[in-house]
């Protein structure tokens, strides 16, 4: 694949996620643009497909709430962060290893608090989606690149 | 058809735990995911194929498991909102109420949008139905299902094919 065509499809991801994470805090949105506010049941609906979205667990920014939980809420903005990443970078491979590793923290607070050893924090939520996000992104892209560098009939 | 046999039995699952309030609350954003995995196992015992499963057929199967979760997840959704004529929309209705009378808007906007979120909340009072929700909610379950199905199905390929090469 060429370059270029590499590039045009890592802009299309950070595209992708960047529209999806200025979603999440469409509170902030509508602030700025009243209007905007059209779209916030569609949108509420639309995360509420992929989070479950309590009210206790939302990530909370200068009094703007997100749309997602504090962990998923993590998970995106730490896609986008990778994917800017990429876009500047030539980031070779990441490993399967490193992938799971990765996911590791957010499956033990999920277990550690759910069973009620600790109580629920956002911000350790966040950083455990954080991290799962962003060397998530980056293995998900390499399957993408992957997947394009194939030649016809191989896949 | 029994070539998308296991995107149409995890897809089945999946929608299933859409609409499960205690399963969604833990597995999150996890649920179609891991049935795009389930998907690629399913086929890989369906067809005694243990050995490197082609990308592009993982992902392929883990957008179609995705089409197949949204399509049972909005048929269920639908079907309880038919039976218990309420759902999360009329819950979050008097939430909005509040949230578009404080803000600056122009009083046509507000009651545009007031307008149309009441008419749908009616016709589900009234008959449990509403053509514009059950249209948005397939709409929206399709688009988002189908992204995160693809990711499942990417993801899920690369894990088992690293699994069964150590297998071999």
């Amino acid at each position: 694949m060429s370059f270029t065509r590499k590039k045009i499809v890592e802009f299309s991801l950070f595209l992708l996620i960047l529209f999806w994470c200025i979603g999440i805090f469409w509170e902030v949105v509508y602030h700025f643009y009243p209007n905007a506010v059209i779209y916030l049941p569609i949108l509420k609906y639309n995360y509420s497909i992929v989070c479950h979205t309590e009210p206790e667990k939302l990530f909370n920014i200068f009094h703007f709430n997100s749309l997602t939980c504090s962990r998923c809420t993590g998970i995106y903005f730490g896609g986008l962060f990778s994917s800017m990443i990429v876009l500047f970078s030539s980031l070779k491979t990441i490993s399967l290893r490193l992938f799971l590793l990765s996911s590791v923290p957010m499956f033990l607070d999920v277990i550690l608090y759910s069973s009620g050893i600790y109580t629920y924090s956002k911000y350790f939520a966040l950083f455990t989606g954080l991290l799962l996000g962003s060397v998530g992104f980056l293995y998900i892209h390499n399957s993408i690149i992957e997947l394009l560098n194939k030649p016809e009939g191989k896949n | 058809m029994k070539k998308y046999l296991p995107a149409i039995v995890a897809g089945f699952g999946a929608g299933v735990l859409h609409v499960v309030p205690l399963t969604k609350a833990l597995t999150c954003c996890l649920v179609v995911p891991l049935a795009a995995v389930a998907a690629i196992m399913l086929e890989q015992k369906a067809e005694k194929f243990f050995g490197e499963f082609p990308l592009k057929r993982g992902l392929v199967l883990g957008l179609l498991t995705g089409a197949f979760a949204a399509l049972f997840g909005s048929f269920f959704d639908i079907l309880i909102t038919f039976i218990t004529k309420t759902n999360d929309i009329l819950l979050a209705l008097n939430e909005l109420n509040t949230a578009i009378e404080t803000l600056p808007l122009a009083d046509q906007v507000k009651e545009d949008t007031l307008n149309l979120m009441h008419s749908v909340a009616e016709q589900i009072r009234e008959t449990g139905f509403s053509p514009l929700y059950a249209f948005g909610i397939t709409f929206n379950n399709l688009i988002v299902d189908a992204i995160f199905g693809t990711i499942g199905g990417l993801i899920g390929t690369k894990v088992l094919n690293a699994r069964n090469s150590k297998v071999q």
